[in-house]
């Protein structure tokens, strides 16, 4: 095939390759454009073998014909490479094209009706649309437009509708060029997306079956070993569960659409070894900002429960789907909260957790309410409702 | 894991089990396998077989009886949440006890609707696996919170979807709701019976009643699926 040498290179993108710019399929769309620039060529060295007889100066038009041939070869193979696809060559091609238009009326003498090119710069126009766009298609239509009307006497019905179809189709396959180099773009990225969250799983399968199991067993026999084992079973805890969560996480990531997050998978990062995290089964998909504050809510909660209880407190958070609110509630089983306790420091002006918790659901739509009773530990419950309709000023 | 629901008081009327409690153990990793088995024989139950995949766990149970599975859910095929059904449907008398590394969600969920009546993470103490061996032998479920947050869940979803033939959804009753909640949020069985000011026995047969409406659900749609195509006339187990 024509312009086949550049195909190996099309791999690598050039040193200022756009971002939507996708070289296999502009390639492929130039190749095509070789075959039909080498069709246009015969057509153009057919008529012009036909007529060279009548013409006032033949042999200037020979040596026309013999370098838009040469031309036509240098540049299918020049737009075979891609990083050859730039200013310089589309330029020059350009200028051969209006550079034989521009001789014609000395070739042929007065009364010519074609140019010298003839349909051969559509070879020229398509290229500047296949690589510059709708930009570049028009751009050389209209350079090659104003320079065949300016090289005639009269204007023909003919001649405009040349002009008209070359203006169209410049931009028109300059369109074409864009979309489907956008296309394969976002397919390339599928493509890779899904590769990636493959890999994911298969490493997600090989950690569990080893490193995981192992992990859980130094937890276990630890204790057994005395002290030291104890403090290697509580450390191999805390990776066992920091490493299941990221093996675990991933394959949710492309199921939520943009702008929204799976608070179920994003509260379950907060499991760790004092902390329990309890989800429902399904995901619980919410706005991503919504999501962010209900989980920056939760972490307050949580960094209460290790100043005021203590560092390795145990506490549970619940994830629950009421059908007109996400329901989280964060429980310890520290001394509790005093009654009133809260009002009395936020009126204070310490605004701590009452803000960072009250102030945030409020904000949300939503309410904090917390249930505290000497010796049953602190239950903050955060209601989010599922449709926000009014939003209450703070 | 696991801290809440552990610290249940002695019942009276517990039998000593351990002596002869007829224990089975499928693990595909060997290593996990001796250690769970080792465990449980240095606590007097015995270790009637073990098995590193469901093929194998299929095999050996009728012969091997056991009263309790221990089972990890991730082996090779037949995974464990189709073992679980199988061996439950050979002998319905069997305790599955689900001993999971990861967690996955749903197949916990799949598991217990299967007849699991007991769900561990691997991280749990050795005293832990040890009492939610007892308890699923006695007839107990073990729950997890976070088992109880698969399962509120799973109600929440079969609620949500609409019923065609026959309203047969399962569902709780606002005290079993309150009980499987409380479960979820930590508390252990004692905490919720002092709670709720009922007996620990209610608060046990409240979240047993959670698993067996589920199970029997699970049951009623296998037989009519197996209707709808035509196989009724081949035996269930």
């Amino acid at each position: 095939m024509v312009g086949t040498p550049g195909v190996a290179r099309e791999g690598e993108p050039g040193p200022a390759a756009r971002a939507d710019e996708h070289g296999p399929v502009q390639a492929t769309l130039l190749r095509a454009l070789g075959v039909l620039r080498f069709v246009v060529l015969a057509n153009a060295l057919v008529l012009y073998a036909l007529r060279s007889g009548d013409y006032a100066h033949p042999r200037l038009g020979w040596v026309v014909v013999a370098v838009l041939a040469g031309w036509t070869v240098v540049a299918v193979w020049a737009y075979g490479r891609r990083s050859w696809r730039r200013a310089p060559l589309l330029v020059a091609d350009l200028a051969v094209g209006l550079g034989a238009i521009a001789l014609t009326p000395y070739v042929k003498g007065e009364g010519f009706s074609a140019t010298l090119p003839g349909f051969w710069v559509m070879g020229v126009v398509l290229a500047w649309a296949v690589v510059w766009r709708a930009p570049g298609g028009l751009a050389a239509a209209a350079a090659v437009s104003v320079t065949d009307v300016s090289i005639r006497d009269d204007f023909t019905q003919a001649n405009y509708g040349n002009i008209f179809l070359l203006v169209l189709g410049g931009a028109v396959v300059g369109f074409l060029s864009i979309l489907l180099q956008q296309t394969a773009s976002q397919r390339d990225r599928a493509e890779r997306a899904a590769a990636a969250a493959g890999e994911r799983q298969r490493l997600a399968r090989v950690v569990h079956d080893g490193v995981l199991q192992v992990l859980a067993l130094v937890q276990r026999r630890g204790p057994e070993l005395g002290p030291e084992g104890a403090e290697l079973g509580r450390l191999a805890g805390e990776q066992e569960v920091r490493l299941r969560g990221l093996v675990q996480t991933g394959s949710s990531e492309l199921v939520a659409p943009l702008g929204e997050r799976d608070l179920a998978r994003l509260l379950a990062e907060l499991q760790a070894a004092h902390v329990q995290v309890v989800v429902p089964g399904t995901p619980a998909v919410l706005p991503a900002e919504t999501a962010g504050e209900v989980v920056s809510a939760v972490e307050s909660c949580l960094s209460n429960v290790r100043h005021h209880v203590g560092r390795d407190a145990p506490a549970w958070v619940l994830l629950e789907e009421l059908p007109d609110a996400w329901v989280v509630t964060v429980r310890d089983e520290g001394p509790g909260i005093p009654e009133g306790r809260l009002e009395e420091s936020a009126a204070q002006g310490r605004l701590g957790v009452h803000q960072s918790v009250v102030g945030r659901l409020r904000d949300l739509g939503g309410e904090a309410t917390v249930r505290s009773a000497p010796g049953e530990g602190t239950e903050w419950e955060l209601r989010v409702p599922r449709h926000p309709g009014r939003r209450e000023p703070a | 894991m696991g801290q809440g629901e552990n610290d249940q008081p002695d019942q009276p009327d517990q039998p000593d089990v351990s002596d002869a409690l007829r224990v089975m153990v499928v693990d595909d990793h060997p290593m996990w396998r001796e250690g769970v088995a080792r465990d449980l024989t240095e606590d007097g139950m015995r270790v009637v077989a073990t098995a590193a995949d469901g093929r194998e766990a299929l095999a050996r149970f009728p012969a091997a009886r056991p009263q309790v599975l221990v089972l990890d859910l991730q082996i090779p095929e037949p995974r464990g949440v189709e073992v679980t059904a199988r061996v439950v449907a050979l002998d319905p008398s069997v305790r599955v006890l689900i001993l999971s590394a990861s967690g996955e969600q749903q197949d916990v969920l799949d598991a217990v609707k299967a007849g699991a009546t007991g769900y561990l993470v691997k991280s749990a103490s050795r005293a832990e696996l040890l009492e939610a061996v007892r308890r699923v032998a006695l007839g107990d479920t073990v729950f997890t919170p976070g088992l109880a947050g698969l399962v509120l869940g799973e109600y929440r979803r079969l609620s949500d979807t609409p019923t065609t033939a026959g309203d047969d959804t399962p569902r709780l009753t606002d005290r079993e709701t309150e009980v499987l909640r409380l479960v979820a949020k930590g508390l252990s069985y004692k905490q919720i019976a002092e709670r709720l000011v009922l007996s620990h026995r209610t608060v046990q047969n409240h979240v047993q009643n959670t698993l067996r409406k589920l199970q029997l659900h699970n049951r009623v749609q296998l037989v009519r699926y197996a209707i709808e195509q035509g196989l009724d006339d081949e035996p269930l187990g």
